[in-house]
C-alpha cells in the first residue's frame, strides 16, 4: 500500500480512535516506513501543541448577565402561566379573540341551539328541561354581553355599532354594559356610534343611573347632530332634571343656531 | 436537563455553572472573538431555556448544546465574518508566556502564535471539527452526532484539517 493511504489513519490514531484491525496495519506500515514516522511525529506534534493554544478566561459578566437573562425567562414564564399578571398576554389574546368574533359568535349560536335541540327533544321531565334551557338561556345572554362589551373596544366604527346595537337585546342589562355604553356616549371619536349609543341608551331610560349619564352627557357633546338628538331623547323622556344641563349648553357662544333654537322650545316644553 | 424540562428552571444555572466553559472555549475557536462568544453562549443558553421542549432524554445533553450552539453560529455566521478576525490575537500572544528563559520563551511564543494563526486560517468545518475533538475531548461518534453526519465522515474530516492546520503552519513557519 502506498503512504499516502495511510495517512488518512494518522488523525484518527492521534485520537485514538482506530479499529483494532486499523491499528495494527498502519503501526505495521510505521514500522517499515521512516517517512510516514516522521510525519506522524509531526502531526502529534502540532496536535499536542494545540492543549496550549488558551482560550481566554470569559468575563465575569458573562455570569450576571446569565443569572439576569436566567431570572427575565422564569418571570416571562410565571406570567405566561398565572392569569392575573400576564396582562399584555390576556391583551394580545382579547385582540386575536376579537378579530374572530364574528365567527365565534356564529359559531357559538349554532353550538348552543344544537344544545337546545338537543335537550328539548331528548330530555323528557319538565321541570329539569325548563332548568336546563333557563341555563341555557343565561349562557347566552352572557355571551352576547360579553360580545357586544367587546364589539365597542373594536377599533373599527361599524363594528362598534355593531357591539351597540347587540346591548339592545340584552333584557337586563347591568352596570358594565351601561357603564361601557355610556363611556362609548361620551368619548367615541364617530358621531354615528355616538348617536346608535344614544339610541341603545334611550332604551334602557328606565335605570336611573342612564338618566343620569345622559343629562350629563349633554354638555359634553360638541355636535349639533347629538346635541339635537339629545334634546329629542330627553323631550321624549320627560327628563326634567334636564333642563339645567340645556340652559348651560345655550351658555357655550359657538354653539350651533339650528340647535339653539331646538333647545330653547325643549326646555320650553319640559317647563 | 430533563428537570429544566419539566419546568424547574432553576436546574439551569447548575448546567451553566457545569457547561459554559467548554461551550465558551468552542464558540471562542469559532469566533476568535471574545466578545462575540460571551454573548453566543448568552444566547445558546437562552435557546436551550426557550427550546426546552425539544430536548430528549435519548440524547445527551452536551450534544444537543453543541447544536444549538451550531445553529446560533450559522445564524451570525455572516454577519461575523465581515469583521476583522484579528482584532484580538496580538493581545492574546501576550498571555502565552510561561516561565521560561527568555529565547525560550520567545521561540515558543512565535510558535504558539504561528500556530493560533494557522488555526485562524482553517476552514470552518475543519474547525469545527479540530476544536470538537481536542478541545471539547468528544469522541469521533459523538461528533458525528452533533454535525449530524457518519463517523466516517468525521475521520475523513478530522484527518483533512490535520492536514490542513499542518500545511498552513509550515507554510508560515518557512
Amino acid at each position: 500500500m502506498k503512504c499516502e493511504l495511510y495517512e488518512g489513519l494518522f488523525a484518527g490514531w492521534i485520537n485514538n480512535e482506530l479499529k483494532p484491525a486499523e491499528r495494527e496495519t498502519l503501526e505495521q506500515h510505521l514500522n517499515g516506513c521512516a517517512a510516514c514516522r516522521e510525519e506522524l511525529a509531526s502531526m502529534q506534534q502540532l496536535w499536542a501543541m494545540m492543549d496550549e493554544v488558551e482560550v481566554p478566561e470569559p468575563s465575569a459578566s458573562m455570569k450576571t448577565d446569565f443569572t439576569a437573562m436566567l431570572n427575565d425567562f422564569k418571570a416571562a414564564e410565571a406570567n405566561k402561566k398565572g392569569s392575573s399578571a400576564g396582562i399584555r398576554q390576556q391583551l394580545g389574546w382579547l385582540l386575536q379573540w376579537r378579530q374572530k368574533w364574528p365567527l365565534a359568535y356564529t359559531f357559538a349560536i349554532v353550538l348552543v341551539s344544537f344544545g337546545c335541540g338537543y335537550l328539548f327533544f331528548n330530555l323528557k321531565g319538565g321541570s329539569k328541561q325548563d332548568a336546563q334551557m333557563a341555563a341555557l338561556t343565561t349562557q347566552v345572554h352572557e355571551l352576547k354581553q360579553t360580545m357586544a362589551l367587546a364589539l365597542l373596544e373594536n377599533p373599527s366604527a361599524s363594528e362598534r355599532i355593531r357591539g351597540v346595537s347587540y346591548t339592545t337585546e340584552i333584557k337586563h342589562a347591568d352596570k358594565e354594559v351601561i357603564d361601557a355604553l355610556l363611556a362609548t356616549l361620551n368619548n367615541d371619536p364617530n358621531v354615528n356610534v355616538r348617536l346608535s349609543t344614544l339610541d341603545a341608551l334611550t332604551h334602557l331610560a328606565g335605570h336611573p343611573e342612564v338618566r343620569q349619564g345622559l343629562v350629563q352627557s349633554i354638555t359634553t357633546q360638541d355636535s349639533p347632530l347629538m346635541q339635537s338628538a339629545i334634546a329629542d331623547v330627553m323631550l321624549k323622556l320627560q327628563e326634567k332634571s334636564s333642563v339645567k344641563s340645556f340652559k348651560e349648553l345655550l351658555k357655550q357662544k359657538d354653539l350651533d343656531h339650528g340647535v339653539r333654537d331646538k333647545i330653547k322650545e325643549t326646555i320650553t316644553q319640559l317647563i | 436537563m430533563l428537570k429544566v424540562k419539566a419546568g424547574d428552571l432553576d436546574k439551569m444555572a447548575l448546567l451553566f455553572e457545569r457547561y459554559h466553559r467548554p461551550l465558551y472555549g468552542f464558540l471562542f475557536h469559532m469566533t476568535y472573538q471574545r466578545e462575540t462568544s460571551e454573548d453566543l453562549v448568552q444566547q445558546v443558553f437562552y435557546k436551550m431555556l426557550k427550546y426546552r421542549e425539544t430536548f430528549t432524554a435519548t440524547g445527551e445533553f452536551v450534544h444537543w448544546m453543541y447544536s444549538i450552539a451550531r445553529n446560533t453560529l450559522k445564524d451570525q455566521g455572516k454577519s461575523l465574518k465581515q469583521r476583522v478576525k484579528h482584532e484580538n490575537t496580538d493581545d492574546h500572544a501576550e498571555r502565552l508566556s510561561g516561565g521560561l528563559t527568555p529565547e525560550e520563551q520567545l521561540e515558543r511564543k512565535q510558535a504558539k502564535l504561528g500556530l493560533y494563526r494557522a488555526m485562524e486560517k482553517l476552514s470552518d468545518s475543519h474547525r469545527e471539527v479540530l476544536t470538537l475533538s481536542k478541545f471539547q475531548e468528544l469522541k469521533y461518534q459523538e461528533i458525528a452526532q452533533i454535525l449530524d453526519i457518519s463517523e466516517i465522515a468525521v475521520k475523513t474530516r478530522a484527518h483533512r484539517a490535520m492536514q490542513e492546520l499542518k500545511s498552513i503552519y509550515e507554510r508560515a513557519e518557512r
